[in-house]
């Protein structure tokens, strides 16, 4: 598996380098410290799975670094590392396409939990969102169809590679997910996405993975 | 100046601003006399013009309203000049005045009284009475003035009176003096009137001062309280980015240690780990430092100390580190003594040598020290320069900013904590020296921290040869100058000769000197003293009266009298400025010669 690691600070970059090395197999990690190296690295790496972020880039927004990663490859799932943890902060990631969000200042055993959670094609996202108040619909009962429109939603896919991935017609996808987002109550993507991890419908293996 | 004089002093500034009050005062009511002299004059006129020549009467008249015009005009002078008075000449003009007009008054009474019937003897005889009593109401006179007026009115009235009316002149005479202790003590109350409004008015006036000078100083203290709560508050933001981060990474690696990594993960860790401890280390000592040095409880020492050893011994520390990146460390000093804080000197050294050779890749690092002067104060100037990248002119202001750091978009504390350049700036506040920084870009970067030499140092201590030393030890030699910083710096220079020194800083000290002490070995003396005798006449002088002593005289000028009557005096001139070595030749010269 291929990752990429975009963060400032260095000591942290390889921190995370050696921790998914050693968590994970045969994971192969590539570092950039600016968006710009990172969009060189993603063109180059055409195989890259994952890519973790941080938000408090040297003079640069780290959420325009998710945008630019998913605009140049939808495929890429990426997962938000941030010293900052607050609500707003974590919505603002989601909707800017990041499928997880990783505080840094979990407890080590956290981390190493959620990164595994991460490296399986799970989402996570910290344990306060999970818990914020807000109505909770019941768990519904979703089809595998709908199970595997949600895991694609999750990692931020949009619709036309959702459709090819499930090799279904756009339509049909629109369909299933107007479905999902019926059945968690949701309006947007962002909310599916925080409410299905609220209602740990993600922990489920997700079969889209190949 | 002792408490009683200040009291003294205090005192006599009251008593003058007394004086020139009731100057004003006068002087506004004389403004109103002509017209009041008007009524009288036609008042006695009315009285008198059947009786005697109109004549007398008129030039009477016209000579009692011409002294009321003048002291009117007089009056107006003073009002316009305000306090630029002498107050005690106005006054006494004042006197003057006010006895001509009583006067004339009076020699109205003269004139007039003998020619009335006895009606109007009476009527004019109270009448004259009565205008030095109104006097006192209307003209707000000093106690002198209205003796003056009173008397010189009273007087000729009353002893034209007994003159008239033999019969009465015991009565007369008792009335005429009882009037004028009357008016006398009531214009001496109205002067201690006017003494305390004055007082009370300066009362006032002080305690405003003292309320104005406590709002302000709390005002300022508030201002810095804010300030510095500002600067805290900044500081906390940015430490407290800049310890979390550490603290970030070291829960990775903890986490990395827990999941059981390769024994060369494991090796790298360690390595890393260390890393960051030790940045972190340097930001907290940082933070310590600075927040010491911030909340004032570092206090800075004034040691005497000789700048170049101590600067050395900082330079000697970097050789390795400037070495192992290749770069040449370049040391220049001059030799400077001053009153300074040794930890903080070398602290701001330590700091910039820190940041030039982390700054530098290639080329050389330059220390050097220089004394300069300007406005005729010494100032040693510490300089370190790098032929590193430079600091674009936008961030040369922020560099002295906390965390504020070049070109490290990696936040790489390996590569300092940005806390560097705070300190030197807040050591230098301590220490009263100023830092600049000179910058251009792919150039190199130029320090300079100017720090005041309050021990004004010899210049090049210049020492003396084992011969010469002989000669000199243990000399008596006075040295005169009116500027405290050269005969500072003299004495300095000739002590460390080994020469015993007595100062004097004018011709009278200079005397008290030779009464005490007698006379020297060597008297070194500046041609102008900033007195009226210069120091070849002073020298003169003193010879004739104690006996012949060596003497050199010390001068900037070319030409003047007063050179003139050194050269004709042979005394031996030593042309400033001048080097340590010509006054050491020159002294020595002078004991040999004897």
């Amino acid at each position: 598996m291929k990752i990429l690691i975009v963060d400032d600070h260095a000591l942290f970059r390889a921190g995370l380098r050696m921790l998914l090395a050693t968590i994970g197999h045969e994971v192969v990690c590539i570092e950039a410290a600016t968006i710009d190296e990172a969009t060189t690295l993603i063109a180059q790496h055409t195989d890259l799975q994952l890519c973790l972020v941080d938000l408090a880039l040297k003079r640069e927004n780290g959420l325009d670094a998710v945008r630019r990663i998913k605009e140049l490859a939808p495929q890429i799932a990426v997962v938000v590392v941030s010293g900052v943890d607050d609500y707003a902060t974590i919505r603002s990631s989601i909707d800017a396409g990041a499928m997880s969000f990783i505080p840094k200042s979990v407890q080590p055993e956290v981390l190493t939990h959620a990164l595994q959670h991460v490296l399986s094609g799970s989402v996570y996202l910290p344990e306060q969102i999970i818990s914020t108040a807000g109505d909770l619909p019941q768990k519904p009962v979703l089809t595998p169809r709908q199970m595997q429109v949600l895991a694609c939603l999750s990692r931020g896919l949009p619709t036309k590679l959702i459709s090819r991935e499930l090799a279904l017609s756009e339509h049909t996808v629109k369909e299933h997910i107007a479905l999902v987002f019926q059945a968690l109550g949701a309006r947007n993507r962002t909310e599916a996405v925080i409410k299905a991890s609220r209602l740990r419908l993600q922990e489920l293996p997700a079969s889209v993975r190949g | 100046m002792t408490p009683a004089d200040a009291d003294a002093e205090r005192s006599a500034a009251s008593a003058r601003e007394q004086l020139v009050e009731l100057i004003g005062l006068h002087a506004r009511a004389m403004l109103r006399m002509p017209w009041v002299q008007m009524l009288v004059v036609l008042g006695i006129g009315f009285l008198t013009l059947s009786f005697v020549s109109p004549r007398t009467f008129l030039a009477w008249a016209a000579a009692s309203i011409s002294i009321e015009l003048i002291r009117a005009r007089y009056a107006r002078g003073v009002l316009r000049r305000g306090y630029e008075i002498d107050p005690r000449r106005v006054h006494v003009a004042f006197v003057a005045l006010a006895a001509i007009s009583g006067g004339v008054i009076g020699v109205g009474a003269m004139l007039f009284l003998p020619k009335l019937p006895v009606y109007q003897q009476a009527v004019l005889g109270a009448t004259l009475l009565v205008i030095p009593a109104a006097g006192v109401a209307v003209s707000q006179s000093s106690r002198y003035i209205q003796a003056a007026y009173a008397l010189c009115l009273a007087l000729p009235a009353g002893a034209t009176w007994s003159a008239l009316h033999p019969g009465q002149s015991l009565g007369v005479a008792g009335l005429t003096i009882l009037l004028c202790a009357v008016l006398i003590l009531a214009a001496a109350d109205g002067d201690k009137l006017l003494l305390r409004s004055v007082s009370i008015r300066h009362e006032r006036d002080r305690l405003v001062r003292d309320l104005e000078q406590r709002n302000a100083e709390v005002g300022a203290a508030m201002e810095r309280a804010e300030q510095s709560a500002q600067a805290r508050a900044r500081v906390l933001a940015a430490a407290s980015h800049d310890l979390r981060q550490p603290l970030h990474a070291l829960s990775v690696y903890s986490a990395v240690l827990a999941a059981r990594p390769s024994p060369e993960t494991l090796k790298e860790v360690s390595q890393n780990v260390d890393q960051i401890v030790r940045a972190l280390g340097n930001l907290l000592n940082g933070l310590l430092d600075l927040s010491r040095l911030s909340a004032g409880y570092y206090v800075p020492e004034r040691q005497n100390l000789a700048l170049e050893s101590l600067l050395a011994d900082v330079c000697a520390e970097y050789t390795q580190s400037a070495a192992q990146k290749g770069l040449r460390l370049h040391c220049e000093w001059a030799s400077i003594r001053l009153l300074g804080d040794p930890v903080a000197i070398s602290r701001i050294l330590r700091n910039l040598l820190d940041n030039a050779i982390k700054y530098t890749e290639a080329g050389e690092v330059r220390v050097t020290t220089t004394l300069e002067w300007s406005d005729r104060r010494a100032i040693a100037v510490l300089r370190v320069s790098d032929t590193g990248k430079g600091i674009p002119l936008g961030e040369q202001a922020r560099i002295f900013e906390e965390f504020y750091q070049l070109d490290n978009p990696g936040r790489d504390r390996t590569r300092g904590v940005g806390l560097g350049l705070a300190i030197v700036q807040r050591l230098c506040e301590l220490i009263g020296a100023q830092v600049e920084v000179r910058s251009s870009v792919g150039r190199g970067t130029c320090f300079s921290v100017s720090m005041p030499v309050e021990l004004a140092e010899p210049p090049p201590a210049l020492l003396p040869s084992a011969q010469t030393e002989a000669t000199l030890r243990g000399r008596r030699v006075y040295v005169v100058d009116d500027e405290q910083d050269i005969l500072k710096s003299t004495q300095t220079l000739l002590e460390i000769w080994g020469v015993a020194v007595a100062t004097a800083q004018s011709p009278e000290e200079t005397d008290l000197l030779f009464e005490r002490a007698g006379i020297p070995d060597l008297m070194i003396v500046d041609l102008r003293l900033g007195s009226e005798e210069h120091g070849a006449l002073l020298a003169d002088r003193l010879q004739r009266r104690h006996g012949i002593f060596p003497v050199l005289i010390t001068t900037g000028e070319t030409s003047s009298e007063a050179l003139l009557q050194a050269n004709q005096r042979k005394f031996t001139l030593l042309q400033k400025p001048i080097a340590p070595e010509v006054l050491q030749r020159a002294i020595v010269g002078s004991f040999v010669s004897r």
